[in-house]
């Protein structure tokens, strides 16, 4: 059984926004233990206090969430306190919202508390109908971005003579931070392709995926072909790596410049296709490798040749190489492959998955493969990650240079 | 299988010994922590991961943003992480931002 709160030695108070001095001294002096947070913070979850305290300035909608949480968390509800934005408090107060005010002295704020903890009533009057109009709004916010979010990824993937391409992708929520991107680069004669996952997912992982993909893509189309400097590769190779590599260093140095506070980071594999050749010059920014699937059946790894994009400034790119003959394909995925689950929680795994790429007649039929065998194993398990797969197939009949 | 840190802080080390799965729903766990430990000046950070089982990219997110929260002055130490915490960290390049220590 839970104490009450006059019973128990110390109070667990969660504050909740921007706080000020004089609250937390009072709320010390008056033997609360207090922890505070930023809405980020505890965004999945309050941990277990016994009384939650928002800033108003948090605004109403916001205020609601949190506090229909803290009565989820075992909280009876949530107070709010005034941090100087009056036109907040009393929208929270019209709703019904119980408050502390300044002065912060331990005695007025004890009192309040405890009290409001008692009566057991902290849950405001207004808040279900403030939840029921905010979680509607964001709903409609949710559908938009969803919609937006399309427009983000390409309508028809290209088709360059002798080669199919296919690809597959399957939020797990409305939005996602999974993205694959195909772009022709240099007058058509290189295949830029893409296959991206941001950390995390929802949301935030959506605003930057639209982000990531904007710059790599701008980048990449706005960059010489060779770089400069030279490089070990021949110059047929060398063709398409300028836009390949800049565009990554310039994204990471942009992240890491902008948005390295947010902790966001993407993994990216990024090739750059010579359709004629089947020349593949490529990196790939700690996502997990991509497989080529030889006519033969044997297959390879292209493994991570630097690390994520947004992890730190210092990141080096040098670009690897691959050849993709006549009946080759590449396969590209996001950790939502390997790492989906069935019911009692196993998962896929990439042995699972290697199994299932074969050699097969089309990109089309190289992700069906993939895909039943994924379907196999989750049977209707929830999917709790987002899933993308990229297929690219040389035809037998490959044109040669 | 459910998430817990514990923390504690002696000397400017913060140790927190992580349990079970890392992962969307149990990465805001993890950021209270970090921030409770931060509060005081650190030198270095002692994640012990041998019962970590499961790190996903939203888990490995919390690391980053602990290491970037702490700033380039502050050593994390990543100890005894199972191997496949441990692919998802190399995977990634993380590995080159923190230590990682075989358990001692």
């Amino acid at each position: 059984m839970r104490l009450s709160v006059a019973e128990r030695a110390t109070r667990e108070v969660l504050v909740v926004g921007d706080t000020r001095p004089d609250l937390l001294e009072g709320l010390a002096a008056a033997g609360f233990h207090v922890t505070e947070a930023q809405p980020a913070d505890v965004a999945d979850d309050l941990g277990r206090p016994d009384v939650v305290l928002l800033a108003a300035s948090l605004g109403l909608p916001r205020v609601a969430l949190l506090s229909r949480r803290a009565r989820e968390a075992g909280a009876p509800g949530a107070m709010v306190f005034a941090d100087g934005d009056l036109g907040a408090l009393e929208a929270c107060v019209r709703a019904g919202f119980e408050f502390v005010a300044p002065p912060y002295s331990p005695v007025l704020l004890r009192g309040r508390i405890v009290s409001a903890w008692e009566r057991g009533r902290l849950t405001a009057r207004g808040e279900q109908r403030a939840v029921e109009e905010t979680v509607r709004e964001y709903e409609r916010d949710l559908y938009v971005a969803h919609e937006l979010q399309a427009g983000f990824l390409p309508d028809v993937l290209p088709k360059p003579p002798g080669w199919e391409l296919s690809a597959r992708f399957r939020p797990a929520r409305m939005v996602s931070g999974d993205f694959y991107d195909v772009f022709e680069l240099l007058d058509g004669r290189r295949l830029g392709f893409v296959v991206a996952d941001v950390c995390d997912k929802g949301i935030g992982a959506a605003l930057f995926m639209a982000l990531i993909r904007t710059l790599l893509r701008h980048n990449a189309e706005h960059t010489p072909a060779t770089l400069a400097g030279g490089s070990d590769l021949s110059p047929r190779l060398a063709f398409g790596t300028g836009p390949l590599v800049q565009s990554v260093v310039d994204t990471n140095r942009y992240l890491v410049g902008h948005h390295l506070k947010q902790g966001y980071f993407a993994t990216v594999f990024f090739g750059v296709l010579d359709p004629l050749s089947g020349g593949l010059v490529y990196l790939n920014c700690g996502h997990n490798p991509p497989v080529v699937v030889r006519a033969d059946g044997t297959r390879a790894l292209l493994r991570p040749t630097g690390p994520a994009l947004g992890l730190s400034a210092d990141s080096e790119y040098a670009p690897a190489r691959a050849f993709l003959n006549p009946g080759d394909a590449l396969f590209a995925y996001t950790d939502g492959v390997v790492e989906a689950r069935d019911v009692a929680g196993a998962r896929f795994g990439t042995a699972a998955m290697l199994r299932a790429l074969g050699p097969r007649r089309s990109a089309e039929e190289l992700l069906d493969a993939v895909d039943d065998a994924l379907r196999r194993h989750v049977e209707g398990a929830e999917q709790s990650d987002d899933i993308t797969m990229f297929g690219l197939r040389r035809g037998l009949l490959g044109i040669v240079p | 299988m459910a998430f817990e840190a514990k923390s504690h802080v002696w000397d400017g080390t913060a140790t927190v010994r992580l349990r079970g799965e890392l992962a969307a729903k149990s990465a805001g766990q993890l950021n209270r922590v970090i921030a409770e430990v931060s509060a005081q000046p650190l030198k270095r950070l002692v994640l012990l991961m041998d019962e970590l089982t499961y790190l996903s990219s939203a888990g490995l997110r919390s690391l980053v943003f602990a290491h970037q929260r702490l700033g380039r002055g502050v050593e994390i130490v990543l100890v005894g992480a199972q191997p496949e915490v441990a692919e998802t960290i190399r995977l990634t390049g993380f590995d080159r931002s923190v230590v990682m220590q075989e358990p001692v």
